[in-house]
């Protein structure tokens, strides 16, 4: 790899990395507090193994020369994370979360199945690992979302709200970021424009057989977003509520800096 | 400096709190149990580890997942509804056992009679 | 057979070390015995999960942050196995929680007093994990099949709990002073709510010899706290924690441990409701499941639905 190949690489795998570590966080924040004993305890264990995707992507930019993983997810400042404003929202009601869940681990399905094809082997090995605990996360949230979507009134009024709210911060899942073009050129990494391109042709006709309504319509096979996408996530311009999940993060390395944990 | 706080526990229980000491609804759900049966490996049994709570078969099955195999090898998971489960009674145990000498169909209980001797074909 | 006849024989079977199971013959005291005790363990795991919980937004690294994550979550597992074990005892999981959310249930105490920092993750996860683990592996003894087969898993899982806890504090205790010093602090206020953890004095407990013969309660209130003290204390002291009872002793001769009695007013106190959390872990789990009630309707629901198409 050149040299300006393994820059665009780290900013993508920063990217991808602090997406994980965030919307791991969020979900381990509905850890004891689930509508459902036993839904609760599937939901945490989607939150680790986000949490672990964080831990194998950080690792692969530490063997890359970066910081260690700890400092990496711990102790960066928040102009510092690269991580979509999408997941670092607020958890919301249970319909957010969930929402939020299936519109961001179809984006990681299609992003990691196309890495498993990346020229640089450790990402390749470790997009495999990822692809295969997503398997579950798919089958858990579309089941739950398109039940949800259907029950009751209420349910589907909220996850309608869930869906609005939430597309033009998934769209910001692809946020371009530079290096990008190098990357496909080296075959290290798929394009972001065909990533999103895949990701709404296969969520929006998926969304309106659950009876909701989606900003986007269809043109001959593709599906394109009607709403502004935000972002700014991949360029360290972030929102209050990163801010409120560093300060617990960082809460006690702050206050005594020179201990470790 | 604007002092974030947060945390998802603490969040105002106000409303929480208000609740306390008040009825709860008629009814809550009270699903179905699910009696969860585990195959550790391709060639093994499924053997019965617990159950789970379920509207129906298909969310049993992916809430039986992680409620049971988060440290057990798994290859393959079957739920059955508890009431389609037809079980003996515990007050018929003695049908299982024998009063009398069963071993002649054990491979050890089996006696073998004297070996016959092998005579010349004339 | 007459009554007597039936508890005669269901008697003989626990003396015999069987278990009893669902469907056999059991005298009622044994059976609203075991569901209170089964129900408020299944409730312990449930409210304990929060005070563990708070944290979880707080943990400092990965491995702290994945290893809470999991035992809090193996917390409320717990509460799924032991309330699926109370429910072959005739009563719903459903009235069991509500039980518990209208204040009608008891549950542990030791779950009412605050986590007030990341140190009382650690004391939480080594001492009353531990204490709990003195308890649970006595309950594998117990009588009743659905129960001890719920306390097989769960003992299983509560190695690793007892690991992180223990893990934690070794690292703490050998980092800078503050966290030394916050273990300390940790610890004081623990030390007298793990005392209380196993229940009053024997001689000042509601004695159900009943329930000790037919292996309800396995070992007394005072032997299990004798056994927790002979496991962790030296342990406590190793690390240069000092211990706020300066009466606590170990009698050679009798192999017993004398120590100051907690305050058992608190103690009552706490459990009829006015501790210092009460109020707020039923006020955030009674939150939570209204808060999910309409996930729970709808699920419902769409599959009723499903069934009238």
């Amino acid at each position: 790899m050149t040299a300006s190949e393994t820059a665009a690489l780290k900013t993508m795998l920063f990217a991808l990395a602090d997406d994980e570590f965030i919307i791991g966080h969020r979900m381990s924040e509905w850890t004891g507090l689930g509508p459902i004993i036993e839904e609760d305890i599937a939901f945490s264990s989607m939150a680790q193994d986000e949490m672990g995707h964080a831990l194998g992507l950080y690792s692969l930019l530490h063997q890359m020369g970066e910081d260690e993983p700890d400092t990496l997810a711990f102790l960066r400042p928040a102009d510092a994370f690269r991580n979509s404003i999408c997941v670092e929202l607020s958890r919301g009601d249970y319909a957010f979360s969930l929402m939020r869940q299936l519109l961001y681990d179809g984006a990681e399905a299609e992003r990691f199945e196309a890495l498993t094809q990346s020229s640089f082997p450790d990402l390749a090995n470790l997009a495999a690992k990822i692809v295969q605990e997503e398997r579950y996360h798919w089958i858990h949230n579309t089941m739950l979302v398109q039940r949800l979507a259907k029950g009751t009134e209420e349910s589907r009024i909220r996850m309608q709200s869930a869906l609005s709210e939430l597309f033009p911060y998934s769209l910001g899942l692809f946020e371009p970021f530079g290096g990008n073009d190098l990357l496909v050129a080296a075959n290290i990494a798929p394009d972001e424009n065909t990533l999103r391109q895949r990701w709404l042709n296969r969520m929006c006709p998926l969304l309106i057989s659950y009876g909701l309504a989606v900003p986007a319509h269809q043109k001959g096979d593709n599906w394109t977003g009607d709403v502004e996408a935000v972002f700014g996530g991949r360029n360290g311009r972030h929102t209050e509520h990163l801010m409120n999940i560093l300060d617990a993060i960082q809460l006690l390395r702050k206050a005594d800096p020179k201990a470790a944990w | 400096m604007k002092r974030y706080s947060f945390t998802c526990y603490h969040q105002p229980i106000e409303e929480g709190l208000a609740l306390l000491g008040g009825p709860l609804p008629d009814h809550d759900t009270q699903w179905p149990e699910w009696e969860v049966f585990i195959q550790e490996r391709r060639g093994g049994s499924h053997i019965n580890v617990g159950a789970v709570h379920a509207p129906d078969g298909e969310m049993a099955l992916i809430l039986a997942k992680e409620t049971f195999t988060r440290r057990q090898p798994c290859v393959n998971l079957w739920i059955v509804n508890t009431q389609d489960i037809h079980s003996t009674r515990y007050e018929d145990e003695a049908i299982f056992q024998s009063t009398f000498d069963r071993s002649y169909r054990n491979t050890t209980g089996f006696k073998l009679e004297k070996p016959v001797q092998a005579t010349e074909v004339s | 057979m007459t009554e007597e006849q039936l508890l005669e024989k269901f008697e003989a079977r626990i003396r015999r070390n069987e278990k009893i199971e669902p469907g056999d013959w059991m005298p009622d005291r044994y059976r609203n015995g075991l569901i209170r005790m089964i129900s408020q363990h299944a409730h312990s795991e449930v409210i304990g999960a929060l005070p563990e919980g708070t944290w979880i937004p707080y943990a400092p690294s990965f491995k702290r942050k994945m290893a809470l994550i999991a035992k809090v979550q193996d917390e409320i597992g717990h509460g799924q196995m032991l309330y699926r074990a109370a429910e072959t005892l005739g009563i719903s999981r459903e009235e069991m929680i509500n039980q518990l959310l209208t204040g009608k249930a008891i549950y542990s105490n030791v779950f009412n007093y605050p986590a007030d920092t990341w140190a009382d993750i650690a004391i939480i996860g080594w001492l009353v994990d531990g204490a709990a683990i003195v308890n649970q592996t006595k309950l594998l003894l117990g009588s009743y099949g659905p129960y001890s087969r719920a306390m097989e898993r769960i003992c299983f899982e509560e190695g690793f709990h007892l690991k992180q806890g223990y893990d934690n504090v070794c690292h703490l205790m050998g980092g800078t002073q503050k966290q030394r010093d916050m273990v300390q602090e940790s610890f004081t206020r623990w030390w007298w709510p793990l005392m209380m953890f196993f229940g009053p004095r024997d001689k000042d407990s509601v004695h159900s010899s009943d329930l000790m013969r037919w292996k309800v309660k396995i070992k007394s209130n005072d032997e299990l706290r004798q056994e927790f003290l002979s496991s962790f204390v030296p342990k406590i002291r190793a690390f240069g924690l000092a211990i706020p009872d300066p009466d606590l002793r170990f009698h050679e001769d009798t192999k017993e441990w004398t120590f100051t009695d907690p305050d058992w007013d608190e103690f009552h106190r706490v459990i009829r409701g006015n501790g210092p959390m009460n109020k707020e872990r039923l006020g955030v789990r009674r939150l939570a499941h209204e808060e999910g009630r309409w996930v729970r309707e709808a699920l419902e629901a769409f599959v009723n639905e499903g069934k009238s198409a």
